[in-house]
């Protein structure tokens, strides 16, 4: 299982959600976060704005999906026709153990296939 | 050593907190979130269909809405980590859906800000 967090702009969370939802994958955790990147925040006159609102998306997912969810989150998250500075980031990291608290079972890579609801 | 990142219900934290302690766990992190599972909650609707609204009825299992969940994280020693995640599930555990998950991950290094040290010196030892 891989842990996939992306970083994105706050107003494409309706859209990314939407569609992590119609592509099957319904469970995401969101935190709002605030960050800057690589430009060193916006200038905006005078005035550098370096805490810049994002909104933080956590899925896991098995590892053999994991190429279909970031695409997912980055063909809808990116903004004008090439993307822009701002649309955010996407990590990628091992997650060894993942448990169920309703049952206490532990799931494992091979066994938990992506149960669509619908 | 391994970080133990656990999503629970909003009012289960001070249980969680408590039951923690008690096995020896004392550092933690913790953050509101917002999350949805497998499942699809409205609680509008929820409550709509048990009035026996036929409107709300047909709308079960269409939308999507997102729960605040409490987001906890844990960096222990691999050995604390079965301790760690048993106690959680037996808090957490309500047997409905949106329990929520734990997921167990590698961390590589850390280090005290305090002193510098680094290793599982600086983890809850016991």
């Amino acid at each position: 299982m891989v842990m996939i967090r992306s970083i994105i702009r706050p107003e494409k969370t309706d859209a990314v959600l939407a569609a992590l939802m119609e592509a099957g994958y319904p469970a995401v955790t969101k935190v709002s976060v605030v960050g800057r990147g690589k430009q060193r925040g916006i200038k905006i006159g005078e005035v550098t704005y370096d805490e810049i609102p994002k909104e933080m998306l956590i899925t896991v997912v098995p590892l053999k999906d994991k190429d279909f969810v970031i695409k997912t989150v980055m063909s809808i998250a990116r903004t004008g026709d090439k993307g822009s500075f701002g649309d955010g980031k996407i990590f990628v990291s091992p997650v060894e153990e993942v448990y169920t608290v309703s049952s206490g079972v532990k799931e494992s890579s091979e066994t938990e296939a992506k149960e669509p609801s619908k | 050593m391994k970080e133990v990142i656990a999503v629970i219900r909003m009012h289960k934290i001070n249980d969680t907190k408590r039951a923690l302690s008690a096995a020896g766990i004392s550092s933690m992190n913790a953050k509101e979130c917002l999350g949805r599972g497998k499942g699809l909650v409205d609680f509008k609707v929820l409550q709509g269909a048990e009035l026996g609204y036929e409107e709300a009825i047909s709308q079960l299992g269409q939308s999507q809405r997102l729960v605040p969940k409490r987001m906890l994280s844990f960096v222990v020693p691999d050995k604390l980590v079965s301790r760690v995640v048993s106690t959680i599930i037996e808090v957490n555990k309500t047997g409905k859906s949106g329990d929520g998950k734990i997921f167990v991950m590698p961390i590589l290094e850390s280090y005290k800000v305090r002193t510098g040290e680094s290793g599982d010196a600086v983890l809850d030892e016991i």
